[in-house]
């Protein structure tokens, strides 16, 4: 699937890095984010608030997401049950928060393993450059015209559905952003004196990429975490749709969705209840990610108010 | 630009072979003997002994060496002929085909809707960045983009179909069964093709050429119309063929909802109903048209942009 991948210079992540220099600082960069952009505020309060729930869990899921009660199937929301009950009698809430911490965990773990991969290769591509750098963008090139559902697809007729075989695919397509920008980059931080300085004192390419390179990249590498994770929870969960993602007895978002969609005229709430959530999540995750994105073009704005 | 061709060109053929061969190993790599699951499917049993599984290997050529194999599979391919599906017993390129072309149309039809309304909102959204139409698109297209089409596709088909009745709700029977399974597929591009095309007229709108057109007296309409749009359109080009190219296999879930027997939807059943050859015939398809498009579209990018074009004659 497509990506927008935002240019970020090197100029404003120092920038970032020189203003995040303490904690004062970073404080009262908290407190301007807060005053100036509602929505980035909202946003993390909303996803603060999944997370949390899907953290506490066993707290606010008082009862057994598997346990079946046929009486009281389509049962409506009451104060015993939230959501009221499926079309087996499990309880919603219950379902729908074991499910998010499905949802939630694949997603953050293929990012997390896309990141790493992504910006490693990136940052080598960039540094060696010549023909490595050039067989590595061509891999790039390449793998962005595969659609990650068909990647998904392909390697499920593989090695079976599954977690593993989940993250491994999407991890095969959400690499290549990362590896973009990483590259774009380094080459400018390359340029830089302080890395002439240090190839000039003799410190090893390995040493330049961890020390100065993969550093400097970090903060707009979270930007893009952000603006993907969005994109990357509602294909985890359209895996999860066609059954080839989480198996029962667990489920996720998706897998309540596609249970309940063959009584779509009977209970529509049923598969409304999950579908919102994936939205509002994603929703969420990509407001932040595009209000750090914002913020990080509002430097000089910044700078300006402090005075 | 010959030799920016011709690389492009061999990548392309490179990455065909490379694909050709993970789809031919298939079923070489599961845990499944191939001449096992053959059988059951042709006898439709399970106790078969191991003589006529034997006997059956040798027919269908599989105690060969594996590049043999391959060869072999690969010339009968490059002619269309993946054998006969497992399910139907006909040959399977006719499937695909007809599954190709019911996707071309779900595809244009989502992309078409999505451009129809991208590239008149975003243009007006750069002209009055920060104007109440200005934030009402901006919204609309970040709630686009967090939509899942899983959800959405259901909700349209409770409203239109079973509330309203205006529309099918399922099938691909006539024109008006394309509507509700297009709208479904069309709101992520449509939101992502905004974004973009707001950014990139932004970009022209402050380019000297602009400038320069509209301090000579030129209206902002004729200035945009005449200079504006036709390069501010480029970026948004390369992303409705990006989209083309992802969704022509991609939209499996929206197929699978909407009972659209498209290519998506194919793959999908060969992998559940474990159909091989409509499995493998399927994923080449898919990504031979996924590489044609995007070969192309950079081939088209480079003779349409001066500025790319220099860059690739120089590389």
């Amino acid at each position: 699937m497509p990506q927008l991948n935002t240019p970020i210079s090197p100029d404003r992540v120092q920038g970032m890095r020189s203003r995040m220099g303490n904690v004062h600082m970073a404080w009262s960069f908290v407190i301007h984010l807060s005053r100036h952009n509602r929505t980035l505020l909202l946003a993390s309060f909303v996803f603060a608030t999944v997370i949390a729930m899907l953290l506490l869990t066993p707290w606010f899921a008082i009862h057994d997401p598997a346990d079946m009660s046929l009486s009281g199937r389509f049962s409506p929301p009451s104060a015993e049950h939230w959501l009221g009950l499926d079309h087996l009698g499990r309880d919603v809430f219950s379902r729908l928060l074991h499910g998010g911490q499905f949802s939630v965990s694949i997603t953050a773990i293929t990012l997390v393993i896309s990141a790493v991969v992504g910006t490693l290769l990136g940052a080598i591509s960039a540094r060696v450059g010549g023909a490595v750098d050039e067989f590595l963008m061509r891999i790039v090139d390449l793998v962005i015209s595969f659609p990650d559902v068909l990647v998904a697809l392909f390697l499920v007729a593989i090695l079976g559905p599954g977690y593993g075989t989940l993250i491994l695919a999407l991890t095969l397509t959400g690499w290549t952003p990362f590896a973009r920008m990483t590259r774009g980059l380094a080459l400018e931080i390359n340029s830089k004196d302080y890395v002439r300085a240090a190839e000039i004192l003799g410190c090893s390419r390995t040493f330049i990429i961890l020390y100065h390179v993969i550093p400097n990249v970090l903060r707009p590498l979270a930007t893009i975490a952000f603006l993907r994770f969005g994109h990357k929870l509602i294909t985890v969960g359209s895996l999860s749709f066609l059954g080839l993602g989480v198996q029962p007895p667990d489920t996720d978002w998706a897998a309540m969705l596609a249970e309940a969609l063959p009584y779509l005229d009977r209970a529509p709430f049923l598969v409304l209840i999950p579908g919102l959530a994936i939205f509002i999540t994603a929703l969420s995750v990509t407001l932040i990610g595009q209000g750090l994105e914002a913020h990080m073009d509002e430097k000089m704005k910044w700078k300006h108010d402090k005075k | 630009m010959w030799i920016f061709i011709l690389r492009r060109l061999a990548v392309l053929a490179l990455a065909l072979l490379v694909v050709s061969f993970l789809v031919f190993l298939i079923p070489y790599l599961g845990d499944t003997d191939p001449v096992r699951a053959l059988a059951r499917a042709r006898f439709g049993r399970l106790d078969l002994d191991a003589d006529a599984i034997e006997a059956l290997r040798i027919e269908l050529g599989m105690h060969r060496p594996l590049l043999v194999q391959y060869l072999d599979w690969l010339g009968k391919a490059v002619t269309g002929d993946f054998g006969n599906s497992y399910m139907s017993r006909e040959p399977v390129m006719g499937q695909v085909w007809s599954a190709l072309k019911v996707s071309i149309v779900l595809t244009l039809a989502a992309l078409g809707f999505a451009f129809a309304v991208a590239v008149p909102c975003g243009s007006i959204a750069a002209l009055r960045q920060g104007s109440t139409f200005d934030s009402i698109v901006k919204s609309l297209n970040q709630a686009f983009v967090a939509v899942p089409e899983y959800w959405l596709a259901p909700m349209s088909i409770l409203v239109f179909a079973l509330y309203l009745g205006w529309l099918p709700s399922a099938g691909w029977r006539g024109p008006e069964s394309v509507i509700l399974p297009a709208l479904a597929l069309s709101l992520r591009p449509m939101g992502y093709f905004t974004q973009v095309m707001r950014a990139s007229m932004i970009d022209v709108l402050n380019s000297p050429h602009i400038v320069a057109a509209h301090s000579r007296g030129l209206s902002i309409r004729r200035t945009l119309i005449a200079h504006g749009l036709r390069n501010a359109l480029l970026p948004v080009i390369t992303l409705f063929s990006v989209w083309m190219a992802g969704l022509l296999g991609g939209a499996v879930v929206i197929e699978v909802i909407f009972a659209v027997p498209g290519m998506g939807r194919l793959v999908y059943s060969a992998i559940v109903n474990g159909d091989l050859p409509v499995l493998q015939a399927g994923l080449v398809a898919i990504v031979t048209f996924a590489v044609l498009i995007n070969t192309l579209t950079d081939l088209a990018y480079t003779l349409l942009n001066p500025v790319v074009r220099i860059d690739n004659a120089a590389a």
